[in-house]
């Protein structure tokens, strides 16, 4: 495992990016950028699901901000995997690190369980559980920058 | 939409409010304005985004050193290769505010005989 973190280090686009002057706030900033549609996304989704958003009819709402979502969270997998190249054996070794791996993985059983399920009450929990666990998955990546 | 707003905004209450003391760790404000001198041993050095740090010990005890971003701290002349594990260096710099907590953030490194400045506005004259 330290081998291979190690390794990724070492890449040369890596490297290339560790000491960038341009390329590196270019990436964080597009990781931003993602974390805000995402968020935005899934709150909407969220949001109406539970039927505080009543204004808007449920199907093209949710299916047009899951595609916004998905994308979105393409776009912040791609430009988190390499900011956390650039120190890979370090943020491995952070325990707020695994955290927000954590998070993410339960946001993503709890989408894969709405996805699956088809009781509106169930739908609701899950949006409810949903809309919770993404705002703490922003919060632990964001203190991630603070205690490195 | 009423319900909506009052939604929205506890949320961005309940996101901003956590994050805003650990703001402090940009810049200098989580540090005591006095300066502060660490001698210790090179345990680890990064310079590279978003910020370079050292890690010295000191006693059996590991401190982190923060450092600039890359290019100023390589414009004062710092790299990764000025200093490797088991090299003895000052740093000159602040200390958190934070008495249990092995940090700080340096203005001048001194290893080798030579002096590097990563702040070097913030460097008390000589």
């Amino acid at each position: 495992m330290e081998a291979l973190l190690g390794s990724l280090e070492q890449l040369a686009l890596i490297k290339a990016l560790k000491t960038s002057f341009f390329a590196y706030p270019i990436v964080n900033a597009l990781h931003i950028l993602a974390i805000g549609a995402l968020v935005t996304a899934v709150l909407l989704m969220d949001l109406r699901v539970i039927g505080v958003i009543r204004s808007l009819d449920e199907q093209p709402f949710v299916r047009l901000l899951r595609r916004v979502a998905l994308w979105a969270f393409a776009l912040a997998v791609l430009t988190g995997a390499l900011m956390f190249a650039v120190r890979a054996t370090e943020y491995a070794g952070m325990p707020l690190f695994w955290i927000k791996m954590g998070l993410i993985g339960l946001a993503g059983v709890n989408f894969v369980a709405f996805s699956l399920l088809r009781q509106p009450s169930a739908k609701r929990v899950l949006a409810g559980v949903s809309i919770t666990l993404w705002p703490l998955v922003l919060l632990a990546g964001r203190f991630l920058g603070f205690v490195l | 939409m009423r319900r909506l707003r009052v939604v929205l905004l506890a949320a961005a209450l309940a996101i901003a409010a956590p994050v805003l003391p650990a703001l402090a760790h940009h810049g200098w404000a989580w540090t005591e304005d006095g300066f502060f001198e660490l001698t210790g041993i090179v345990k680890e050095v990064f310079v590279g985004n978003a910020h370079a740090t050292l890690d010295l010990e000191v006693e059996g005890v590991v401190w982190r050193v923060e450092l600039a971003p890359p290019g100023p701290t390589m414009a004062a002349g710092f790299t990764e290769d000025t200093v490797k594990p088991g090299d003895e260096v000052v740093a000159l710099g602040n200390r958190s505010l934070d008495p249990n907590e092995k940090r700080m953030k340096a203005v001048r490194i001194t290893t080798g005989g030579k002096a590097y400045d990563i702040y070097p506005a913030r460097v008390p004259a000589n």
